[in-house]
């Protein structure tokens, strides 16, 4: 395998180029790893069990967590193979490894109960050379173990693809049945999953705010359709806007300033741009048709949103002026639910074919489009960007039940999120 | 016919006519009493006894037979919700025919009422809302039409996310492409 050994050798070259006093800020400034070339080859991680040197069984229990969640995290961001030992069946030709310690609170600190911090320290190598890449160390309470392992698990990524990882990212999205439907967030690897409201309500559009301390959302409390917004560190509720009509598909502008939304106060749903305390800063479309579904390119300058004008919903293209109106969408009778990529390259959104809806990817200039799901996937609908521009979340019942997958655009593979009896819908991936 | 005096037939007719009487009201004054011998004799009743009837207050108010509309869900004073065609927020002649008959129910109950629109589940959530919102507003803007005041009528939509039949079937989906009628 030819190519494998050039890249062997370069990898290494590459890293012995990096002065070796760098190791706790150092990374490779260089892009080793392009994460969404599609002949893309992946890079093989040997994870050594934690060295527990002190502490019992609790001691124990975080060094094999910590194993868990890097392995899984660094599986599951698809630029990485996993191997636990030096003999693997899968014959993986290892160029990294990651080992590290656990130390336990002393015998004294453990019986007085107390919750005390576990130290670990964490350590990437290089591979068979062990020349020490990167170090971290940690002292999480019991509560924090999952988010260091991924903490950890992005500071690998991180270094090695020049890219940030997404392993502390969220999803939230609104799960129940008719009319109560409450917002739950859930890690991105499917686990963690925390109630948001509980008020019997239809509560459901969510959208993260880009530094994550607002969920904005629509509810129908009162009575009356409003946007609502949700304070991630105290867990308050306030109402953004409601005007008379609906107020919906609200999201954030990338620099946090301000919100995009629609709202039928004059008759028919239009698109806004708000203030977070709810004054409108500009109203963008003015016609007789149904104007929804906007979602801001990353630049904050221009907008993707829904227009029915033509008889059916179509994608169009605005910019925050409102101005530069052009159709972006020709093809199928029915496009909406449109989210513009991270990198600004891509647009995903949902097509209805028949009686069913699919998901589809194309470029930003509306080329080269591509449907991902098909009839196995019965109804696909809601798409959501991961921050890495790889990732995609939707709603889908392919299983009978609306439940919550991820899609990896390059390796064209899907994941299951979410499960139970519940439907699950409108997800949105923080940042 | 013998003028005179009152004939000896009439006489004996109406002395038996008396005596049933008399026995059918003794009859009568028995059954309130308890039963203990059926052979015992039969006493003749005071028929000056009367049995007291109660007195009704003329002070009641008289009994109001309208309901309390205010509590009540549209539906249960006979408000019918109308149905409507996949992808269509116009009226048929049949929805008219039932919206016509609503009219005159709330014009008598005089209340607000909310209409919300609904669709079934074919679609995007996004579209639906403001699809149902169509819905909900072609029945607003028909009632006012027929005289109902503006103000008693609000409007919202759910789109698909409050479905009255699951399934994923004509049946359902017809069950669900409509504009309701609830108490706000």
């Amino acid at each position: 395998m030819a190519f494998l050994k050039n890249y062997m050798l370069a990898a290494i070259f590459a890293l012995l180029l990096l002065p070796t006093a760098s190791l706790a800020q150092g990374r490779n400034s260089e892009v080793v790893l392009d994460i969404t070339k599609s002949a893309f080859v992946k890079t093989d991680v040997l994870i050594r069990d934690l060295d527990v040197l002190s502490g019992g069984v609790e001691s124990a229990d975080a060094a094999g967590l910590m194993n868990r969640i890097v392995a899984n995290d660094l599986l599951l961001s698809g630029l990485f193979q996993v191997g636990f030992s030096e003999e693997n069946p899968d014959s993986l030709e290892y160029e990294f490894t990651i080992e590290g310690t656990v130390e336990g609170p002393l015998r004294d600190a453990e019986q007085t109960g107390e919750n005390v911090p576990i130290t670990i320290s964490l350590n990437l190598l290089s591979y068979p050379q062990r020349q020490l890449l990167m170090n971290k160390r940690y002292r999480p309470l019991p509560s924090q173990m999952r988010a260091t392992a991924h903490h950890f698990a992005n500071e690998v990524i991180y270094w090695l693809s020049g890219e940030p990882g997404i392993c502390l990212t969220r999803i939230v999205f609104s799960r129940g049945e008719g009319g109560r439907r409450d917002l739950y967030v859930v890690d991105y690897d499917g686990e963690g999953l925390l109630r948001l409201t509980a008020n019997r309500e239809l509560n459901l559009c969510p959208s993260w705010s880009p530094d994550g301390s607002e969920i904005a959302f629509t509810s129908y409390r009162d009575g009356q359709q409003s946007l609502f917004s949700l304070d991630t560190s105290t867990g308050k509720v306030r109402k953004v806007i409601g005007l008379d009509g609906l107020n919906y598909g609200a999201n954030w502008r990338p620099d946090g300033s301000e919100l995009v939304l629609a709202m039928s106060e004059t008759g028919n749903p239009e698109i806004y741009r708000i203030t977070p305390q709810g004054k409108i800063i500009k109203r963008l479309t003015v016609s007789p048709a149904i104007e929804i579904s906007p979602s801001w390119a990353p630049g904050g300058r221009d907008l993707v949103f829904t227009s029915d004008r033509t008889g059916t919903p179509q994608l169009y293209v605005i910019d925050s002026d409102g101005a530069g109106r052009r159709r972006l969408t020709f093809e199928g009778r029915y496009n909406d639910s449109a989210a513009w990529s991270p990198g600004g390259d891509k647009i995903v959104y949902a097509t209805r074919e028949g009686n069913y809806t699919q998901i589809v990817i194309m470029k930003s200039t509306g080329e080269d489009r591509r449907v991902l799901t098909d009839s196995r996937w019965g109804n696909s609908e809601d798409p959501s960007w991961a921050p890495d521009g790889r990732h995609i979340v939707f709603a889908s019942d392919r299983s009978g039940v609306y439940k919550l997958y991820v899609y990896d655009v390059v390796e064209d593979t899907f994941r299951q999120l979410t499960f139970g009896d519940d439907p699950d819908i409108t997800p949105a991936w923080s940042n | 016919m013998n003028k005179g005096p009152i004939s000896r037939s009439v006489v004996l007719t109406l002395g038996l006519m008396l005596v049933l009487a008399l026995m059918l009201m003794a009859g009568c004054s028995k059954k309130s009493k308890v039963e203990t011998d059926p052979a015992a004799s039969t006493t003749v009743a005071d028929t000056t006894q009367t049995i007291p009837k109660p007195v009704k207050a003329e002070t009641e108010a008289p009994v109001d037979k309208s309901p309390d509309y205010a509590t009540l869900e549209p539906g249960d004073y006979g408000v019918g919700d109308v149905f409507f065609d996949f992808d269509q927020y116009d009226l048929s002649d049949e929805a008219m025919g039932v919206l016509s008959r609503d009219a005159r129910i709330l014009k008598e109950a005089g209340v607000t009422v909310l209409i919300s629109g609904h669709c079934d589940d074919r679609g995007t959530v996004e579209y639906n809302l403001a699809l149902g919102e169509k819905r909900a507003r072609a029945v607003r803007d028909y009632l006012v039409s027929l005289g109902i005041p503006a103000g008693n009528l609000r409007v919202t939509s759910y789109g698909e996310s409050k479905p009255f039949a699951k399934g994923n079937n004509e049946a359902a989906w017809a069950q669900n492409r409509r504009a309701h009628f609830e108490r706000p």
